[in-house]
């Protein structure tokens, strides 16, 4: 018999012993014992051995026990309380420390979103609806003689007012040594490319003489597109932005049709006197570089501007012009052009 | 159901007047088992002093910690394994510092021991159990053998042949697998029969 077999027949005949063994482990202890002499003889000797020890005689505890107990107990309470007053201050310190690191926590977690939100988010721009009174009322009081005259859209009845986006207003005053010529020209580019209920009556004067416009931005480009043609003749181009604002207003000198156009085409006020500002800071760079060399660098960096054919006649029929009605959503474009003569 | 089972059926109650601070049923625990406690320690560690004072520290310590009992084991068993675990200790102390029980040591191999050992291994039949306690010889015999056992070894037996609990229960105390038990139990029995064979 190996030493594992007998391990196993040890613990087989302990649990019998014990009366752990169930119904038929037990039926398979009593077939041994019958069959086997030998393991008949180590369960009387494991028997025996637990017989011994359980026949040992039951001592009881020394009478002063249960007063030993209870001294001790009374000497070690003062100690148990001041322990578990302790335990409780401990427990409520260590409460506080979470709640006040729980609260550190969430105000981190909450200026980090913060940050990242401020990094991440994309800016907004909010373009504030700005009301314009398209009756047009004398625009605020002009340097120098020029005087623009308002027109009112429609003469019989009164504009709507509307709410713009970002209405573009400036005033262009050119100065040229042919001032007759450069009028026509222009009184006729109107003509042919503004609707009639979008323009002024030209005024003449002696010095000068003043066009007001109130169009949308892509009849100005078309008219602005036109002017190219003129621009040689201009000794001196400048482009006031935001005429209605008279605190915001931008001067820009030595302005060309391109740029009036970029400017124009600016869809709020910030990027149209962003725009403006540069094209007054290039212009100016560019007037006093000796050889303007800075003109041609800044031209090529400048946006291209969309080119709208130029509008020929191919009839005898009078080209067909929008009414004030039907482009007053588009009228986004107040423009004044004045023409003096150089002196 | 074994003896122990039926005393912890108002168990619960006391406990629960204990732990309320109720001084007459703190006694009644403490009365209520003490005497079976002090005998377990006392067959484990074999020294009264050493079993009186450590039956103190037992109540003392289930007494103090009444509050936290959650009740998921009986307070027997509790109760005992607060003790065993307080003796296995006491006793691995021992052993680090060299001492060793007097009552195991006082004895000699004599003639006279193996002759009762002898006759007693020797009978076919089971003596009966008031014979055996009677025998004083037999008793010191029993009490040298079982001190020669390991104390894990020793702690088991004494659980289970003196205690009287059951597999589950000594499972319980000694906070062991039921088959660790079976094992353990089995090697215990099977080193006291030899060692109380080497002896004639």
């Amino acid at each position: 018999m190996s030493q594992n077999e007998i391990t196993n027949i040890d613990e087989l005949l302990n649990s019998f012993i014990d009366g752990e063994l169930d119904a038929r482990h037990q039926t398979e202890v009593q077939r041994l014992i019958k069959h086997d002499p030998q393991i008949a003889e180590r369960l009387l000797q494991l028997q025996k051995c637990k017989r011994l020890v359980s026949s040992l005689p039951y001592t009881e505890a020394p009478q002063e026990l249960l007063g030993n107990i209870k001294a001790s107990l009374n000497e070690r309470k003062p100690l148990v309380q001041q322990q578990q007053r302790l335990e409780r201050e401990g427990a409520r310190h260590l409460l506080v420390r979470q709640l006040i690191s729980a609260a550190a926590m969430i105000a981190l977690v909450g200026v980090l979103a913060a940050v990242i939100y401020s990094i991440v988010a994309p800016q907004v721009t909010i373009v504030k609806p700005v009301a314009v009174d398209l009756r047009l009322q004398p625009i605020a009081p002009q340097p120098k003689e020029s005087t623009p005259v308002a027109v009112v859209a429609t003469a019989e009845k009164p504009v709507e007012p509307i709410l713009a986006e970002a209405k573009f207003t400036g005033r262009l005053e050119l100065k040229t040594t042919s001032p007759a010529e450069v009028a026509a020209f222009i009184n006729k580019a109107i003509e042919y490319n503004i609707p009639s209920g979008e323009r002024s009556v030209a005024v003449p004067g002696k010095l000068q003489e003043s066009h007001t416009l109130v169009c949308s931005r892509q009849n100005l480009r078309v008219l602005l597109d036109e002017l190219n043609t003129v621009w040689d003749k201009i000794d001196s181009a400048v482009l006031l932005v935001n005429t209605d604002r008279p605190q915001g207003q931008i001067v820009v000198d030595a302005v060309t049709p391109e740029q009036i156009s970029e400017i124009a085409k600016q869809n709020d006020f910030q990027s149209q006197i962003k725009t403006a500002k540069f094209f007054a800071a290039m212009n100016n760079i560019t007037e006093r570089s000796p050889g303007k060399e800075v003109q041609v660098a800044f031209d090529n960096s400048a946006p291209a501007l969309i080119t709208i054919p130029k509008p020929v006649l191919t009839s005898s029929e009078k080209p067909v012009t929008k009414t004030a009605g039907a482009t007053q959503a588009e009228q986004q474009v107040l423009l004044t052009i004045v023409v003096t003569g150089s002196d | 159901m074994t003896k122990a089972a039926n005393i912890s059926i108002d168990d619960a109650a006391l406990v629960q007047q204990c732990r309320q601070g109720d001084s007459v049923a703190t006694e009644t625990l403490i009365r209520r088992y003490q005497n079976r406690i002090y005998n377990a320690i006392f067959r484990i560690c074999a020294n009264p002093d050493d079993a009186a004072e450590l039956t103190q520290d037992t109540f003392v310590k289930v007494i103090e910690n009444i509050v936290n009992f959650e009740g998921r084991s009986s307070f027997y068993t509790w109760a005992f394994r607060i003790a065993v675990n307080l003796t296995l200790n006491h006793c691995q102390r021992n052993v680090k510092l060299g001492i060793k029980s007097l009552d195991a040591e006082d004895s000699k191999d004599d003639n006279e021991d193996k002759g009762v050992l002898k006759k007693f291994l020797a009978n076919d039949n089971l003596p009966d159990p008031a014979v055996v306690a009677q025998n004083k010889e037999l008793c010191r015999l029993a009490v040298k053998a079982l001190m020669k056992l390991d104390d894990t070894q020793r702690a088991v037996i004494v659980l289970r042949d003196i205690e009287g609990m059951n597999y589950a229960q000594i499972a319980e105390v000694l906070d062991i697998e039921l088959g660790t038990v079976r094992s353990r139990l089995s090697r215990a029995r099977t080193n006291l029969r030899e060692i109380v064979e080497r002896w004639f």
